[in-house]
C-alpha cells in the first residue's frame, strides 16, 4: 500500500513492510542513489557550462548562464515544497529576495568604502540621495561580508520556519497558504520600495564589484550540484516517502500517524533556504538587485519554471528554467509584447495539456513503455480499489484489508 | 487628533465599499464555484477599460455599469468555456491557469489600447463633495461608492437567497454529487456563477474607474486585497465579506493615517496573519472545498 502511494522504491523500508518476508525484499531491487544516466547527465551538463569561459567569448551568455543557474535553484527551491510536498508558495521571492538584498547591501557598503560618492561620502550612494549622512548604525555590522552571507542564508530560513509555525501548525494550506504567501511578497516589495534610503528604492542596488567570473560560475555549478543532492537525499529518504504522501493524501497521511505540519514546516525550511542561497549567488552575480526580484511576480515565474520542467522531479526545474528563459532571451526581442502572450498562454497549456511538465511526461511515457501503465493510473487505481473496499465493508465484517494491489 | 482618527474613520467608509465592490465577484467565484481566480483584478481592470469607452462615447457611469456587466461578464463565460470547466477539480491548478488569462487580458488589452493612462469622469450630478464634522470636504462619489456597495451587496443576497438560480448554487455548494442526483445541472450552475462574477468584478471596475487611472496594471493590487478580505472574513459568505472588509478597510485607513502607507499595509497583513492563526477558516467561514 504505501508502495502506491509514493511510487517509489524506499518504501520497501516503511514499518508496514519491514516485516515483510525477505523473499519479498530480494526480489526488490532498489534503485541507486543518483541513476548512471543522472550522472552522466549532470557531468555533461556541469562541464558544458562550466568550461562555457573558456571557448566562448560572449560574455552576455556567461551572465546569463550563471542567472539561470541561480533561478534554476529557486525554482529547485519551489519544486521541493510544491513537487514534493504540495505547498504552493506564492511568495518564495520572498525569501530569494532577503537573500539578494542582505548581499548587495553588504558589497555595495564595501564598494563604497573604496569608492566614495561625489561628495566624498564613504558610504552607499542611494543613501547619500536619500539624504543620510553617514551609514545606519544597524548596518554596520553588513560591513562584514560573511556575516552578510549568515544573514542571507539564516534570516529567511527562520523567516519560513516562522511562517511554517504560523500556517501549517493550524492547518493552514492550499488556496489560504498561496494567498497569504502572495499578499507576503508584494508587501515586502512595497516595504523595499518605501524605504529607499535603506534599500535603493525603485532603482534597486547597482554598481557594486560583482564576482562574475569563471571561478565563481565553478561555485555556483557547486552549489547547484550539492543542492541537488540534498534535495535526492531528502526525497529519496523515508522523509520523501512521508512528504510525498502528505501530498498525495494529507488526510491519510496524519491518520497513519505522521505529525503532517512537522513535515511540513521542515521542507519549507529547506526550500527557504535554497531560495535564499540562490538569491545571495545572484546578487552576487548579477550585480544588480531590485525590488522586482522580491515580488511576486518574480515567485510566480519561479512556479511556472517549475511546471514547466516538471514538478515532482529534481532535474524538471534546470530544464524548465533553462528552456523558458533561455526563450525568453531569444524571443522576447523580437516577439516584443507577443512573447508575454505566449508566456500565458504556457501558464495554460501546462495545467490543461502538460500537467507533470516535460520531464515528468517523458518519465509517464517510459512507465508506460515498462510497466504498461502510468503513475497517475496507478494512484487513480489503487484509491478506486480502496474506495471499493470501504464500500463493501458491512458492520462485523472482517475490516477492509488493506494488501498491496499491484 | 481624535477628531481627525474619526474624520479617518468616516472616509475608511469609502475604502470598505471599495473593498466590498471588488471582492464581492471573487466572492461568488471563489466561495461557490471554489475556482481561485487570479484574473479577477483583470476583470476589474477590462470593467474600467470599457467604462473608459462609455466615457470616450459619451455616457457616464451609471451606462457604463450595466454595459460592463455585460461585456466582463461575457468574458467571463468564454474563460469558463475554455479553460475553466475543464480543471475545476484541481483548484490550485486554476490559480495557474487564471494567471495566464490575466497576463493575456493585459497584454491584449495594452495591445488595443496602448500603455497610455486613461482617465474617466465622475458624473455631472456627483462632483464635488460636502462638508463633514472634520476640515476635509467628503466627495459625492465615496458616497456614491457605499451606495454602490449596499445595493451590490443587497442584489447578491437576493440572487442567492431568494431566486430559483441562487436556490441551486447553494445546493451545489453545499453537495456537489447530491445536487446532481437530483437534477440540478451543476456545470451549467458552475458556468452561470463563474459568467455572474465575472459580471461583478465588470461592474467593481467601471465603478472605480473614476478614482483611479484606467492602466492595464490596475486591477492586480484589487484582486489581492479581494483575496486577503476573503481569507479574513471566510470563504464562502457574504456576511464575511462584508465583515472583511470592514476590519481591512477600516484598519488600514486609521493605521496608514497614524504611521504611513506602507506600515498600516504591513500591520493589517499581521493583523490577517494572526485572526487566520486564531481562526483558520476565516471569521465566517464554516465550509471548505477539499
Amino acid at each position: 500500500m504505501p508502495e502506491l502511494v509514493v511510487g517509489d522504491h524506499k518504501a520497501t523500508e516503511t514499518p508496514a513492510l519491514r516485516s515483510a518476508g525477505r523473499a519479498e525484499r530480494r526480489r526488490y531491487r532498489a534503485p541507486p542513489f543518483v541513476p548512471l544516466w543522472a550522472l552522466i547527465g549532470i557531468a555533461a551538463a556541469v562541464a558544458l557550462i562550466g568550461t562555457y569561459p573558456y571557448y566562448g567569448s560572449n560574455a552576455y551568455v556567461l551572465s546569463l548562464l550563471g542567472k539561470f543557474l541561480c533561478f534554476a535553484i529557486f525554482a529547485l527551491s519551489i519544486d521541493l515544497i510544491w513537487g514534493f510536498a504540495g505547498i504552493l508558495s506564492l511568495g518564495q521571492a520572498v525569501y530569494f529576495g532577503i537573500g539578494a538584498y542582505f548581499v548587495a547591501l553588504s558589497l555595495k557598503i564595501n564598494y563604497a568604502l573604496t569608492h566614495p560618492t561625489r561628495y566624498g561620502g564613504k558610504f552607499p550612494d542611494f543613501m547619500e540621495w536619500n539624504g543620510l549622512t553617514e551609514l545606519p548604525h544597524f548596518m554596520t555590522p553588513l560591513i562584514s561580508t560573511p556575516f552578510a552571507v549568515f544573514c542571507a542564508l539564516s534570516v529567511p530560513t527562520l523567516l519560513g520556519l516562522l511562517f511554517g509555525v504560523i500556517t501549517f501548525k493550524r492547518h493552514i494550506y492550499g488556496v489560504y497558504c498561496a494567498v497569504i504567501t502572495l499578499a507576503e511578497s508584494l508587501i515586502l516589495q512595497e516595504i523595499i520600495i518605501e524605504y529607499q534610503a535603506y534599500t535603493g528604492g525603485f532603482n534597486g542596488i547597482t554598481d557594486y564589484s560583482n564576482f562574475a567570473g569563471p571561478g565563481f560560475l565553478w561555485f555556483i555549478l557547486a552549489v547547484v550540484v550539492v543542492f541537488l543532492l540534498i534535495a535526492r537525499a531528502l526525497t529519496h529518504s523515508r522523509v520523501g516517502t512521508v512528504l510525498k504522501s502528505i501530498r498525495d493524501n494529507d488526510v491519510r497521511a496524519e491518520f497513519m500517524g505522521y505529525n503532517v505540519a512537522n513535515y511540513r514546516i521542515f521542507v519549507f525550511c529547506v526550500s527557504a533556504f535554497m531560495a535564499a542561497a540562490a538569491g545571495a549567488l545572484y546578487a552576487a552575480w548579477v550585480g544588480i538587485v531590485s525590488f522586482l526580484d522580491a515580488g511576486p511576480v518574480f515567485s510566480i515565474e519561479g512556479v511556472i519554471w517549475t511546471a514547466v520542467g516538471g514538478r515532482g522531479t529534481l532535474i524538471g526545474p534546470f530544464i524548465g528554467t533553462f528552456l523558458v528563459k533561455g526563450a525568453e532571451f531569444f524571443l522576447s526581442g523580437a516577439l516584443a509584447s507577443w512573447w508575454q502572450i505566449i508566456v500565458g498562454g504556457l501558464f495554460i497549456f501546462v495545467v490543461l495539456v502538460l500537467r507533470d511538465g516535460i520531464v515528468g511526461s517523458i518519465g509517464n511515457w517510459i512507465r508506460k513503455r515498462k510497466r504498461g501503465t502510468t503513475l497517475h493510473q496507478l494512484i487513480e487505481e489503487s484509491d478506486q480499489k480502496a474506495h471499493d473496499r470501504q464500500l463493501e465493508w458491512r458492520p462485523g465484517g472482517p475490516p477492509p484489508t488493506d494488501e498491496p494491489v499491484r | 487628533m481624535l477628531q481627525s482618527i474619526i474624520t479617518q474613520f468616516m472616509s475608511g467608509f469609502s475604502v470598505v465599499a471599495i473593498l466590498v465592490i471588488a471582492a464581492l465577484g471573487l466572492a461568488i467565484i471563489f466561495g461557490v464555484a471554489g475556482v481561485i481566480n487570479m484574473a479577477h483584478g483583470e476583470l476589474i481592470m477590462v470593467g474600467a477599460y470599457t467604462a473608459a469607452i462609455v466615457g470616450k462615447l459619451g455616457g457616464n457611469t451609471f451606462i457604463a455599469i450595466p454595459v460592463a456587466f455585460v461585456v466582463v461578464g461575457f468574458l467571463g463565460l468564454i474563460i469558463e468555456r475554455g479553460i475553466i470547466q475543464w480543471i475545476y477539480d484541481r483548484p490550485l491548478e486554476t490559480l495557474l491557469a487564471t494567471w495566464g488569462v490575466g497576463i493575456i487580458l493585459q497584454v491584449v488589452m495594452k495591445l488595443i489600447f496602448g500603455p497610455e493612462l486613461y482617465y474617466v469622469g465622475a458624473p455631472k450630478i456627483l462632483e464635488g463633495g460636502f462638508r463633514m464634522i472634520g476640515r476635509l470636504p467628503f466627495p459625492w462619489y465615496r458616497l456614491f461608492l457605499i451606495v454602490v456597495a449596499i445595493l451590490l451587496l443587497a442584489l447578491v443576497f437576493y440572487v442567492i437567497f431568494r431566486t430559483n438560480l441562487g436556490l441551486k448554487v447553494r445546493a451545489v455548494r453545499r453537495n456537489r454529487a447530491i445536487s446532481g442526483c437530483l437534477g440540478i445541472d451543476t456545470a451549467r450552475i458552475d458556468m452561470t456563477i463563474f459568467a455572474f462574477g465575472s459580471g461583478l468584478a465588470g461592474i467593481a471596475g467601471a465603478v472605480l474607474a473614476p478614482i483611479k487611472s484606467v492602466s492595464t496594471t490596475m486591477g492586480f493590487p484589487y484582486a489581492v486585497d479581494s483575496y486577503m478580505v476573503l481569507v479574513l472574513g471566510g470563504v464562502g459568505s457574504l456576511w464575511g465579506v462584508l465583515t472583511g472588509a470592514a476590519l481591512i478597510g477600516e484598519a488600514e485607513t486609521i493605521l496608514s493615517f497614524i504611521f504611513n502607507n506602507v506600515i498600516g499595509r504591513l500591520l493589517v497583513f499581521l493583523f490577517i496573519v494572526i485572526i487566520i492563526r486564531i481562526v483558520p477558516r476565516g471569521i465566517f467561514g464554516y465550509y471548505e472545498r477539499r
